[in-house]
């Protein structure tokens, strides 16, 4: 009995110190205590779904856009990721900022250009 | 096929209209600047692009073609022969016993109608769109080469290095991921805009207007006519791929 509960906490020790190791590596900044950024505000046309509804869904949003796009050639044209570059002009005041603050590394832009293209 | 995709564009608008929760303000639909084109578009499964090259009209010291297809899709060259990236080759076709003078033709994805390409694609990232096109998945491709060995009309190339967004290049056309393969798209995004392939276009601007492309199920369109009407031929029929690009003057 005694030797299982020793196995537990040994278990749960690494645990945390695996999960400590992990978060090093790409700590949000959350974790560190920083305030929720303020980002650059859109420029003056409102968003093609509710601002507060973008901000947790986007992802979602985004990739099963991607998917209707690519493979059944559905375009959305005022919905595309190039149209959010319209009213969010810079990247990195809007999009970086925040992936960096939830720790978030979302592998977009390492082909697609952030550039808005009528 | 513009009335078809008016009607569809129509159909979108209507569809989005009725979708949004009330409170929550869409977007008016922007005018891109080439206004013709509706603010949704889809690819239908009753249209079927095809090209037809007119073999005699292709001069050898030509490749506009070629040149086109690098700049609109920014295809990157490596400078390593055996891993430059080609959607688009010139071949020439020599007869071994010299009774038919050499032909110099472009050789591209054929978007067959049974791509083997995406017979033995493990990810599913090779695929048919519904208009008949073989298109990749970037996202899913995992860069294992099983289609470029399958490919019998060498098409397909793997991207091998890291590569930059030229100055100037197309916004509209990603970079490349390491890793991942790519091949002719008949200019999708070009297509989807109610564009020509920027081959045809260059081949028709500045080349022997050698190239066609458009609809083979529309009776309507030149291709299909001249599919119809005249001789034509696809390389390796003998495969049983049933290619979409087709050779007149063989």
């Amino acid at each position: 009995m005694m030797r299982l509960r020793e196995v537990a906490l040994y278990r749960i020790i690494l645990m945390a110190v695996v999960g400590v190791l992990c978060l090093m590596d790409n700590m949000p900044v959350w974790a560190m205590g920083a305030a929720v950024p303020q980002l650059q505000p859109a420029q003056d046309k409102p968003c093609v779904r509710d601002p507060a509804w973008m901000r947790r869904n986007h992802p979602e949003f985004l990739r099963q856009k991607r998917d209707l796009t690519v493979r059944e050639g559905v375009r959305v044209r005022n919905e595309s990721l190039a149209r959010c570059a319209t009213c969010h002009q810079d990247r990195a005041q809007f999009c970086d900022r925040c992936h960096q603050y939830a720790g978030v590394d979302p592998n977009c832009f390492t082909c697609h250009n952030y550039v808005h293209t009528p | 096929m513009m009335d078809r995709r008016a009607v569809l564009g129509l159909g979108g608008a209507v569809a989005v209209g009725t979708l949004l929760a009330p409170g929550i303000r869409l977007l008016a639909a922007p005018q891109p600047s080439s206004s013709s084109v509706p603010n949704k578009t889809e690819a239908l499964a009753t249209q079927r692009w095809a090209m037809l090259i007119d073999v005699n009209k292709c001069s050898a010291d030509c490749s506009s073609c070629i040149a086109a297809c690098r700049e609109e899709n920014h295809v990157p060259m490596f400078g390593d022969a055996d891993r430059d990236i080609h959607w688009i080759r010139k071949v020439e076709l020599r007869d071994r016993e010299r009774r038919k003078p050499t032909l110099s033709l472009p050789a591209l994805c054929n978007h067959c109608e049974h791509p083997p390409c995406v017979h033995v694609c493990p990810t599913g990232a090779s695929f048919i769109r519904k208009d008949g096109l073989v298109l990749i998945d970037e996202h899913r491709c995992i860069g294992c080469r099983y289609c470029i060995i399958a490919c019998p009309y060498k098409s397909r190339s793997l991207v091998y290095f890291s590569t930059q967004m030229p100055i100037g290049g197309n916004p509209k056309i990603p970079i490349r991921a390491k890793g991942v393969v790519e091949k002719c798209t008949f200019c999708v995004h070009r297509i989807d805009e109610g564009l020509q392939p920027a081959c045809v276009e260059a081949c028709s601007r500045s080349g022997g207007g050698a190239m066609l492309f458009g609809d083979l199920n529309d009776p309507k369109t030149e291709i299909s006519q001249r599919v119809k009407m005249l001789r034509t031929e696809v390389m390796r029929e003998d495969l049983g791929l049933k290619p979409h690009v087709h050779y007149q003057g063989l």
